[in-house]
């Protein structure tokens, strides 16, 4: 499964993370403990998205899986180490500091968070919602049409102004975490330091961050929980993939380069130019269906690329 | 162990073993689910290719008496194939996730078979004669001039080889949105229970085209979903009751009587977390992966990662018993969530319920890793480590028990922890209703092993 390069099955070196419970108050265990969260979280994440199923995945294995996500998660909110994440392209002018939003990969909880993007939900466009196949289900609780790996479901050109705005603050915000961000020891050192698990926790934010739900106020036949309860044909899929999703899957990616688990994801370099055909590979894994670029997805890729030269300032 | 009959230990003897010898498995191959019909005569296992085989015990040879009936193959058939859900995009396997024998009514057996989407029911029955000597036919089939008839005769039986056909008599289909993990069948012979993640369905055997919704738990927004069913099962005697188990380690109880929708169970039995033990995977590990009934009723058996805990259904907040089946992996849960092997639901089973044998429900099986699996006694509180490997096993010879090293200086003949096969794993196993028989399906074998008769 994940690599840490070689035989898996039990490794001795693994005693740091595996061993006894330790407890988030143990003074000199309290970096290992963190280490021993942030693994679980991303080997949680991995397993939520990088399974390419055939058929239906496992209800039972997601659920358990989002809980763990979802508690950690709660951990981290605890601790207070959350930093306020990137909104998503579809609330447009809302600064960054304002929108804290939980970073739950597969829920959204309405009630916390009044900025939710109920706004933007008529503009959803049908067809890129999830499969209509559920509304075959005698079943007509109506959920959030999200599709997996969702971002907002709008059509993007307009989103490209937003999402400038508040990605340059957000990589004004990475920036000013990581002062030397071409340097994968500086990020790792930073991420690991105790006094800094503001950084894994918000690189780890990020990601899910990168998925951000959507929610129909108006009542859709279906039931489906985003991306991960309801499996939804993947027909949908690219057309709901906005640039948060390839702009932060992007930053996540150098993030996590410390991180064993995570290198699998591909190893991007820190805020180096990527093209946008490096991009569509990393995001290739997250579909199941090859990535047929459509109209305004092309269009939105040599914007990202105009965009991604200007921020990196190459 | 001490035996109902004498307080003899049961002494396990290879016996048999069936399927493919070489170690490259089919994936088709891999057995599912094991079950012995309520004679025990029959001996049914599913496997992921959606094939049914069922074995049948020899009858006793008088004059060998130290060795109880083999099992041979008696019919194999296809019970569910592979489909495609257009809609969704996805296969729908047709891996059997369960089989479930009725009791016998006549000569033909019955059993419930079912994948994640469709529950059948199938009629396995037995034509040893046909007739011969028809009027109008011949004996190939082709019909005769009736202007040739100058005689007539009635047509006689006569026997033929055994043939044993399997037909599938009702098709329950289309009530349920989620995998199914469980059927069960009520003490009343005429209705059955289905249950999927979110969902449990009461059905009458003879109709297929209705089932009641027995029990949702399906938030109204998915988004809220934390909790599955992992597992339900009618009481033996009470056609009312059934209990249903969850991820997050509860079991609930349920009357039927009390309303049309069970959503509010009538018992809920559930251990309160032990606070030392508490780590990023407790909810998992506490996730019940089979629920068995005792013989009487009166208890039930629960399955999770690590234990097997015995409940009285009188007392709901905690259960009377616990057993470790293998606690030494409770430090390496990290690797096995890594590796989904804490996902893996093993099932637990009784001892036999013949009251001559063992009246009460005194012993439990339940498979670990590296193909071994354990036997708890409730009465000496002694257990056992046995392994299913073609090595080393001679029919009649007892099985050598066996042990695992979880820290420290390995002894002889022990087994550290680390050289243990992840791949090798029993999550199913079965106990004869009457002897002491079990079976003990490896990832593609089934073994069979019985007391050492004397």
């Amino acid at each position: 499964m994940l690599g840490k390069g070689g035989k898996r099955k039990f490794d001795e070196h693994e005693d740091g993370l595996e061993g006894k419970v330790v407890s988030p108050t143990d003074g000199p265990s309290k970096v290992s403990y963190t280490l021993q969260r942030q693994t679980i979280f991303n080997i949680s994440l991995m397993k939520l998205y990088n399974h390419r199923p055939l058929t239906e995945p496992s209800l039972q294995k997601t659920v358990l899986i989002n809980n763990m996500l979802r508690r950690i998660q709660e951990e981290l909110k605890q601790e207070g180490s959350l930093r306020p994440v990137f909104v998503t392209a579809s609330q447009p002018a809302d600064p960054l500091s304002d929108n804290f939003r939980e970073a739950q990969p597969a829920f959204s909880h309405l009630a916390s968070q009044p900025l939710l993007p109920t706004d933007f939900v008529s503009t959803t466009p049908l067809e890129s919602c999830l499969t209509p196949a559920s509304l075959l289900e005698d079943d007509t609780f109506c959920t959030s049409p999200t599709v997996q790996h969702d971002g907002p479901t709008k059509p993007p050109p307009p989103a490209l102004q937003p999402v400038k705005d508040s990605f340059s603050s957000a990589l004004d915000e990475i920036e000013e975490l990581c002062p030397a961000p071409t340097s994968a020891e500086a990020v790792a050192a930073e991420a690991t330091a105790d006094d800094s698990k503001d950084h894994p926790s918000e690189s780890n934010i990020q990601k899910p961050e990168g998925f951000p739900e959507s929610r129909a106020a108006d009542s859709k036949l279906m039931d489906s929980l985003p991306g991960n309860f309801e499996i939804t044909t993947s027909t949908g899929f690219l057309t709901d993939l906005t640039l948060d999703d390839i702009l932060f899957a992007d930053i996540d990616t150098s993030m996590y380069d410390f991180d064993p688990c995570t290198s699998a994801t591909g190893a991007a370099s820190k805020m180096a130019p990527v093209s946008a055909d490096e991009l569509l590979k990393t995001l290739a894994p997250y579909s199941s269906q090859p990535v047929t670029p459509n109209q305004p997805f092309k269009m939105d890729l040599t914007e990202l690329d105009h965009i991604m030269e200007v921020l990196v300032g190459s | 162990f001490s035996g109902a009959g004498g307080g003899n230990d049961i002494q396990w003897c290879f016996s048999q073993v069936k399927g493919a010898v070489d170690d490259d498995v089919a994936e088709a191959d891999i057995i599912s689910t094991v079950e012995f019909n309520h004679s025990g005569e029959l001996l049914a296992t599913g496997d992921k290719g959606g094939r049914v085989v069922i074995f049948q015990q020899e009858q006793e040879n008088k004059t060998q008496s130290h060795s109880r009936g083999e099992y041979n193959v008696y019919s194999t058939f296809q019970s569910h194939e592979p489909e495609f859900d257009y809609l969704k995009s996805l296969e729908i396997e047709e891996k059997i996730n369960k089989i479930r024998w009725l009791p016998q009514k006549n000569a033909a057996q019955f059993l419930l078979s079912t994948n994640d989407k469709t529950i059948k029911l199938w009629k396995i029955s037995e034509r040893d004669k046909r007739p011969e000597g028809y009027n109008l036919k011949e004996e190939d089939g082709r019909y005769r001039d009736p202007t040739t008839v100058t005689t007539l005769r009635v047509p006689v039986f006569r026997p033929m080889d055994l043939m044993v056909e399997a037909s599938p008599r009702r098709i329950f289909a289309n009530a349920h949105t989620y995998h199914i993990n469980s059927i069960s069948i009520n003490s009343d012979y005429e209705t059955y229970l289905s249950a999927d993640d979110l969902r449990i369905n009461l059905w009458h055997l003879e109709i297929t085209d209705r089932s009641f919704n027995i029990v949702d738990i399906k938030p109204a927004n998915m988004e809220e979903l934390t909790e599955v069913i992992t597992a339900a099962e009618f009481h033996p005697n009470s056609c009312n009751t059934f209990v249903y188990s969850s991820s997050k380690g509860t079991i609930r109880l349920c009357d039927m009587r009390a309303s049309a929708l069970c959503d509010r169970h009538s018992k809920l039995f559930e251990e309160p977390e032990d606070p030392s033990n508490r780590s990023f995977f407790s909810e998992i590990i506490s996730s019940i992966s089979d629920v068995k009934f005792s013989h009487s009723g009166r208890y039930m058996m629960t399955r999770d990662y690590l234990s097997v805990k015995i409940w009285d259904l009188n007392m709901e907040n905690r259960p009377v018993e616990t057993y470790q089946v293998h606690e030494y992996l409770r430090s390496k849960l990290c690797s096995l969530y890594e590796n989904d092997c804490i996902f893996d639901k093993f099932e637990c089973c009784w001892n036999g319920s013949d009251r001559q044998v063992s009246f009460f429900s005194l012993i439990v099986m339940t498979g670990s890793y590296n193909n071994f699996f354990r036997m708890f006694d409730r009465n000496t509180k002694r257990d056992i480590t046995l392994e299913a490997s073609r090595e080393n096993n001679k029919p009649r010879t007892v099985l050598k028990p066996r042990k695992v090293c979880a820290s420290g200086k390995r002894k002889k003949d022990e087994i550290s922890v680390d050289s243990l096969d992840f791949n090798k794993k029993i999550l199913h196993t079965a106990w004869h209703p009457k002897e002491n028989i079990i079976a003990v399906a490896t990832t593609n074998n089934l073994y069979i092993f019985q007391d050492k008769m004397n």
